[in-house]
């Protein structure tokens, strides 16, 4: 146990001190996990903050009602229209020139005239109809219960939605998260460094230090134990830091279940680093070619599951449904997505026990190729 | 007599059609400083190598402390530092910690081996690169740091496997006398090197290797007994004719001589008094000399005259 423990700390300590471990776990999600923020910050605000429609309004004549109504839904803390008064001439030239969505008629008679087919265009539309509907009722809302007012244009105002979007989750459903969830799937899938590294520096076919740590009266199984251990450790510490930078520094939504996304994380990290102990345990490549195939084959797997094109994975899932199950990476991807998008957990559940088997596979099968004892050649 | 402490018997070790080692026998005992000399590829660090149960073999059988050493022999290995060819050290740990934790892997007493470590630094003489990460190190603290490495835990056998590569002559003359006082402490050493002259400074004992086998073994003076050549003497001189090299040619214990047109080369075979022969034979023939050098064999001449080529290749 004590040289367990003692395997342990060293593997820790030199793991986080790395340069590939420093570079490749911390600062480059932390660099592309900003720069995804930034590119689809803008699109992110725009796509799901509304904004009031511009709308010029001509005055042909004297309508106190709409008046008031006008006045109702541009005073509001969130309001349907942003009017501008204008005469006819002034408005078309708004019209024109795209400053307004449409032109409100004012006068005994309420009409609109748009310039295109927008979702704004048909709030407007929706708008003066609900108005017509509902004029006689205000008029003797004004005259009757004036006080009764204000409910009436809230529900004019409230049946201007064409449709109602009703999410079926918690978490957040925006399309632009799913680049977020293949990042930390990245970053977990590189742990495979990390696990190559280990492999290299305890074979006595492939470094001097695994040389070095064969001769010692250390059992085999104990420091590859206590150094995959340390590795998995190092690599948690990775995650975590990931994950807390796009949660609170970059304030991604990753929906009310955190602590199971930070836990999804640390387990593709595992993940990641027991693909590497397997890859490194096989053959006698130089480490800098299997560093090389490495690399390839994760970046590879991370365009596959869609890091650097967002609709990649649904292109394999049409086309070769059975690959994404295999994808590491697209796996955690996965779990992200269920873990944020289903209320339930039985997806969720699916693809966490896909991850535990891949671990556990490739951990027997790199021990298994690590515990030969003597070599042909060194 | 001492008792044996590594101890190989016709070892063989082929890769595909080379023989790397070919019936290769070894004898070592307690206390000694054991050398194995030849140049590169001659076996030395495949030896090693089927010694540590590290490389697999054909044939033979490696006995160490009398037990049989198997990769598995963990009380074999306990008591055995190994300072490897090339350095074997963690880049991201301080020279300390590296120190540390090699000597962890046999020390499990904390405190045992916190003094195990400290004295592990002040004997290699890196007390003050203590923090310092092996990057940050030149190229002779770096190889004191591997050899702090593979002896802090104070084994009863240390095997080092060329450790003065590239190394410059102050680390090297620090080393060698590290390794001296190492086994003045009690330790027995295995030495393998390709620098005739450190082997023969230190070694008590030398195996002569070529090609995988063993062509001498004894003393530097048992080695040097076994060839013809006991002197060989030099002398700058000019413009000899043939005849006063055929007259020193024929003077007794002369079997060889050599002439460039600026030095004079004569190898004897045993006598005495052989350089006042050949200036006598000079003298008579009124020849200006220069300098005169009179050299006793080295292990290259033996070496040379065993194998017909240099020890070490030209330049290194």
């Amino acid at each position: 146990m004590t040289v367990f423990l003692h395997n342990l700390k060293y593997e820790c300590i030199s793991t986080l001190r790395s340069r590939e471990m420093i570079g490749w776990l911390m600062l480059f999600p932390i660099v592309l996990g900003t720069l995804f923020r930034v590119a689809f910050g803008s699109i992110y605000e725009n796509d799901v903050c509304f904004q009031s429609i511009p709308t010029a309004v001509v005055e042909t004549g004297e309508n106190e009602v709409f008046a008031e109504v006008l006045k109702a839904v541009t005073e509001s803390d969130d309001p349907l229209l942003n009017v501008t008064a204008a005469d006819e001439a002034s408005a078309l030239k708004l019209l024109r020139d795209g400053d307004a969505k449409g032109i409100i008629y004012a006068g005994e008679t309420v009409s609109l005239t748009v310039a295109g087919k927008g979702i704004q265009e048909t709030i407007l539309n929706s708008f003066v109809r609900q108005y017509s509907v509902y004029e006689t009722v205000i008029k003797d809302t004004l005259k009757q219960n004036p006080q009764n007012l204000p409910a009436v244009i809230e529900a004019l105002s409230a049946d201007t939605e064409v449709c109602v979007r009703q999410s079926v989750t918690e978490g957040n459903p925006d399309q632009f998260i799913q680049y977020f969830y293949n990042l930390i799937a990245m970053v977990a899938i590189f742990g495979c460094i990390s696990g190559l590294n280990f492999t290299t520096d305890n074979q006595t076919n492939l470094s001097p230090l695994g040389a070095r740590k064969s001769c010692s009266p250390s059992p085999k199984y104990i420091s590859l134990s206590a150094g995959l251990t340390g590795k998995c450790i190092a690599q948690s510490v990775c995650m975590v830091i990931c994950v807390t930078f796009l949660a609170f520094v970059l304030k991604i939504d990753f929906g009310d279940r955190l602590p199971l996304v930070y836990g999804t994380a640390i387990l593709g990290g595992i993940l990641g680093v027991s693909m590497g102990f397997f890859i490194g345990s096989v053959g006698k490549l130089s480490l800098e070619i299997k560093n090389g195939i490495l690399m390839t084959v994760s970046l590879v797997l991370c365009f596959l599951s869609g890091l650097m094109i967002g609709n990649m994975k649904a292109v394999i899932s049409e086309k070769a449904p059975w690959f994404n199950a295999f994808n590491p990476v697209a796996v955690i991807s996965d779990c992200f997505y269920c873990l944020n998008l289903y209320s339930d957990f039985e997806r969720f559940r699916t693809k966490i026990l896909i991850i535990l088997f891949d671990i556990v596979l490739f951990t027997v099968l790199g021990m298994l190729f690590s515990r030969r004892k003597r070599y042909a050649s060194i | 007599m001492k008792q044996s402490v590594v101890k190989i018997e016709n070892l063989v070790k082929r890769y595909g059609d080379l023989i790397a080692l070919d019936h290769f026998s070894l004898d070592i005992r307690e206390g000694e400083i054991f050398g194995l000399l030849g140049p590169n590829g001659s076996g030395k660090t495949t030896t090693i190598n089927c010694l540590l149960a590290l490389l697999s073999f054909d044939k033979g059988d490696i006995e160490i402390f009398g037990k049989k050493m198997t990769p598995t022999s963990y009380e074999i290995k306990q008591e055995i530092g190994i300072i490897m060819q090339n350095v074997a050290v963690f880049d991201e740990l301080t020279v300390y910690e590296n120190i540390d934790y090699f000597c962890g892997l046999y020390i499990s007493d904390r405190e045992k081996r916190k003094q195990y470590v400290e004295e592990a630094i002040q004997f290699v003489g890196l007390d003050e690169f203590r923090k310092f990460r092996p990057k940050k190190l030149s190229g002779g603290l770096l190889r004191r740091l591997n050899i702090a490495c593979g002896i802090a835990h104070k084994p009863k056998l240390i095997i080092l496997d060329e450790p003065t590569v590239a190394v410059d002559p102050q680390s090297r003359n620090r080393i060698l006398e590290g390794i001296a006082e190492l086994n003045r402490n009690g330790a027995t050493v295995i030495y393998t090197s390709h620098y005739m002259e450190e082997v023969e400074q230190l070694c008590t004992r030398i195996a002569i290797m070529d090609r995988g086998r063993k062509i001498a073994e004894g003393t530097t003076d048992e080695l040097k007994r076994m060839i013809c050549n006991t002197e060989t003497i030099t002398i700058e001189a000019l413009a000899l004719t043939d005849e006063i090299v055929k007259t020193v040619s024929e003077l007794p214990h002369v079997y060889d001589t050599a002439y460039d047109g600026t030095k004079f080369t004569v190898f004897c075979s045993g006598g005495k008094h052989n350089l006042l022969r050949i200036l006598g034979v000079l003298q008579e023939h009124s020849v200006s000399i220069g300098r005169v050098f009179s050299e006793r064999p080295t292990l290259n001449d033996v070496f040379l005259e065993i194998t017909g080529k240099a020890l070490r290749d030209k330049g290194e």
